[in-house]
């Protein structure tokens, strides 16, 4: 953490000098009186101010004027008391106090007011990643990952959903440089290993633990010990490594593969998935157990389709210590309307390919050259559950009819691209006899037909 | 409870939530720390005794 100016206002020597231990790492000042405070609050540049509210036996707590001279002036107030009433903290809060604890714990105690104040921080410089770390200015997403950085300095877990290609390992990376955990980031892509090599990645081994372990080596989760792991695709991974993982978790404590020795790691969790967790539970793919364990905050990134207004700002993070390009106005629209099946890593790939051949004014025959083959355009029209269409017609008619229209939708254009064989709707879509033929009825099509 | 009371309980908790926090940084300081802290630790315990005092005549 950056060493921080702080002030503490206490009339009680022993608890100044216990404040003063506790914040050894940090420049700290002190004030016994509110006469002083009030003059170091004006002279002095503070980032906290830690304030006792009653200032001797006989104070009728003078420390409220020095949360309202120090709020005044930006600095971030907490209350340390030892017990005052409801009114007096309420009061406190009025004139500006943004924190309270009750005297004693003080380890713990503003241990936590600094984390809190440190994430605070990084919050507010959140913009700031949107235009150097994670570029994006749509603002459903950016409120997402804003509200996400207030939990990278806690153990919670967190989960990334989205797509191949939005930037989940990224997001994970600026997570973990948030989260003030001096350890690594250690990542692992889970579906890139069979269950017997991804349980010696995770775990380690010892020498001679199987055939060509010639020497032992360390494991991820021993790596990430005060950091932070990082599980991608943690769907794919088998049910059998799910409960070992689990258990890992749970005890912070594994086995390295051929070793009788536990291992203590302190890792936090983050996790992702391209697809949707609580399907992967229903199918049976992902235990419950292990999902309520790494999914404290979820966010969820949508494709680059859906954010089209990110496009440009992305291309000139691409290229900002390179050629600039250009587009003309038919290039803009149609990469603008184009599927972007591989999100931003397409476009990276896209840009990259631009820039080392094109002239700088790309035109829209130059564009469509290095995207043909893909769908262009119909990523962005399928209905999904954010589309604004989508979500007026629920305002409109209400939830259950929206979601309705999108089951008879879907039925309707599987049963189209099946030829109308039924069997292989309700086999394709997972759904039961029932649900088809009511569909089938509702949307007027042939019920007795004899295709099965 | 008098509003005297009620002060006098405040500075008690607040002076005995104090030392305790000494208490337990004790034994991490260095021995100018270690003699700077019993200064103070011995200086609040006596405050302690001198509220007890109060509290008990009035």
């Amino acid at each position: 953490m950056e060493k921080l100016n702080i002030l503490v206002l206490d009339d009680d020597r022993l608890a100044q000098k216990i404040m003063t231990m506790q914040l050894a790492e940090h420049n700290t000042d002190t004030a016994g009186d509110l006469k002083t405070v009030l003059k170091k609050i004006e002279t002095g540049r503070y980032d906290i101010g830690f304030f006792d509210l009653m200032l001797g036996p006989e104070d009728d707590h003078s420390g409220l004027k020095a949360i309202a001279a120090a709020a005044e002036k930006g600095i971030y107030c907490v209350v340390v008391s030892s017990s005052d009433s409801e009114e007096i903290i309420d009061r406190a809060y009025e004139l500006g106090a943004r924190d309270f604890y009750a005297k004693g714990n003080e380890e713990s105690n503003v241990a936590d007011i600094l984390r809190k104040f440190a994430a605070g921080r990084k919050a507010a410089a959140a913009a700031d990643i949107f235009t150097s770390a994670f570029i994006t200015q749509d603002p459903e997403t950016r409120a997402m990952v804003t509200e996400a950085l207030k939990y990278a300095p806690t153990d919670l877990p967190i989960m990334i959903l989205g797509p191949s290609g939005t930037g989940k390992t990224s997001l994970a990376n600026i997570l973990h440089d948030h989260s003030g955990r001096p350890g690594a980031f250690v990542s692992i892509n889970c579906s890139a290993y069979t269950e017997d090599l991804l349980e010696a990645e995770l775990f380690g081994y010892r020498k001679g633990a199987f055939t060509g372990a010639a020497d032992s080596r360390k494991g991820r989760l021993l790596e990430a010990h005060k950091g932070t792991l990082f599980l991608d695709e943690i769907g794919t991974m088998s049910p059998n490594m799910q409960m070992k993982l689990l258990k890992a978790i749970e005890e912070r404590i594994f086995h390295p593969l051929g070793s009788d020795k536990p291992e203590r790691s302190d890792f936090r969790i983050i996790s992702a998935t391209l697809e949707d967790p609580q399907k992967l539970i229903a199918q049976g793919k992902m235990r419950f157990d292990l999902f309520q364990r790494v999914h404290g905050y979820t966010i969820n990134l949508k494709p680059l389709s859906r954010r089209p207004g990110d496009i440009a700002p992305l291309m000139l993070h691409f290229t900002r210590s390179g050629r600039r390009l250009s587009f003309t106005r038919e290039a803009k629209a149609f990469m603008e309307s184009y599927a972007w099946p591989g999100n931003v890593r397409e476009l990276k790939k896209f840009t990259d390919l631009l820039s080392s051949g094109s002239d700088g004014r790309v035109g829209l025959e130059e564009a469509k050259k290095h995207l043909r083959g893909e769908a262009a355009a119909a990523g962005g029209q399928e209905p999904r559950a954010g589309d604004d269409g989508l979500y007026r017609y629920a305002l409109e008619h209400g939830l259950e009819a929206a979601l309705a229209k999108v089951s008879d939708e879907m039925i309707a254009r599987n049963l189209n691209e099946n030829g109308g064989v039924r069997t292989k709707t309700m086999t394709d879509l997972k759904i039961s006899t029932r649900l088809l033929y009511s569909t089938l009825k509702k949307l007027g099509l042939d019920t007795k037909g004899d295709k099965k | 409870m008098t509003e005297e009371n009620s002060k006098l309980l405040h500075d008690l908790r607040s002076k005995c939530s104090s030392l305790k926090s000494a208490a337990e940084l004790y034994k991490d300081c260095s021995p100018a720390e270690k003699k700077e802290m019993l200064a103070l630790m011995n200086s609040a315990a006596a405050e302690i005794t001198k509220i007890l005092a109060q509290l008990s005549q009035s």
